[in-house]
């Protein structure tokens, strides 16, 4: 088993300038010490039909309302701010960016465990004897004997057959090599939404991971 | 001097505003089973916080809360971002009331 970088081809220049947003780093690095109600609110604002930060902070009295600490208040209203921001785009840039922003939260809780130079983004992972995968793995974790490659999803809605065929292809060609290779879905979206998605799944996933809103903090640790 | 507003009046409101976008959400045909499935389950979750704590009342600040939700998801004429709320607005509904998602 080995790791290549994705094909430099159109997808891939678009995809990097998308990375390359500031508002994308940020938002990474605020959700990744979010509470679970402040992460809610950046899905619930990205996905939002209005920008009024005033409305937002009305639906979310647990994180804006009189009993709320000013410092909890202050981190809640930078999230909703920069979750603003991202909403503020047109409809193609914000679901790009939204799904940026998944990949680059992932980065950000899996470098606490195994340090940045460990971790990658778009990358192939090749078998000897096997037809190497057209589209690479959004995350990846490159360590001789603990691999990991994540697949990394805005909502649950994302989960498909293609996705979980390409994560467990990668999973049984490493067994099959002697190596070990854990493979998961990231998904800013609950677990129950996530389950009610896999239900009706039938490509293989008994062995894929869920990482999803409420756990995002386990790919840290 | 207004009524008291109990917590199963005013998720009643809030189920009633979610079937409105789940029947939008319907409109993607290849995501209807998605959908019915989405929808049953997190309409279960919410019918059992009325059924264990429907009389309670709650604060105004509540009743806004999810008055502001329902208008957010009332604003909603796209299908596939009905599909995206049918997940979000239920935990919004849920959060308000003091429930885990």
């Amino acid at each position: 088993m080995r790791f290549q970088d994705a094909a430099q081809d159109a997808r891939a220049i678009t995809y990097a300038a998308i990375q390359a947003e500031p508002v994308v780093a940020q938002a990474a690095g605020l959700l990744a010490d979010a509470t679970p109600a402040q992460r809610l609110l950046a899905r619930a604002v990205m996905n939002g039909e209005t920008l009024d930060p005033e409305g937002w902070r009305t639906m979310f009295p647990t994180l804006f309302g009189p009993d709320v600490e000013p410092a909890a208040r202050e981190r809640s209203g930078a999230v909703l701010a920069v979750s603003l921001a991202i909403a503020d785009r047109g409809d193609q840039t914000r679901n790009q960016l939204r799904g940026a922003l998944v990949e680059s939260l992932t980065i950000e809780l899996l470098a606490r465990r195994v340090g940045t130079a460990g971790v990658r983004r778009e990358r192939r992972i090749l078998f000897d004897g096997v037809r190497a995968e057209i589209h690479p793995y959004d995350v990846t974790v490159e360590r001789r004997g603990a691999a990991e490659a994540y697949d990394c999803k805005w909502g649950a809605r994302g989960i498909n057959a293609d996705v979980l065929y390409q994560l467990e292809d990668a999973r049984s060609n490493a067994e099959a090599e002697g190596e070990v290779l854990r493979v998961a879905l990231v998904v800013f979206d609950t677990e129950l939404s996530c389950q009610v998605r896999l239900e009706r799944q039938t490509a293989a996933h008994d062995q894929t991971g869920l990482v999803a809103i409420e756990s995002l903090g386990s790919l840290a640790l | 001097m207004t009524d008291a507003i109990t917590l199963g009046d005013q998720a009643h409101v809030a189920l009633a505003a979610y079937e409105d976008l789940a029947s939008l959400a319907e409109d993607i045909e290849d995501e209807w089973t998605y959908v019915t499935d989405l929808s049953a389950a997190w309409r279960g979750r919410i019918e059992a916080v009325i059924d264990e704590r429907g009389t309670e009342t709650i604060s105004a600040i509540q009743v806004s809360a999810i008055s502001r939700a329902v208008d957010e998801i009332a604003r909603i004429s796209d299908p596939h971002r009905a599909i995206d709320w049918l997940s979000t607005y239920p935990q919004i509904v849920l959060v308000t009331l003091g429930e885990q998602p």
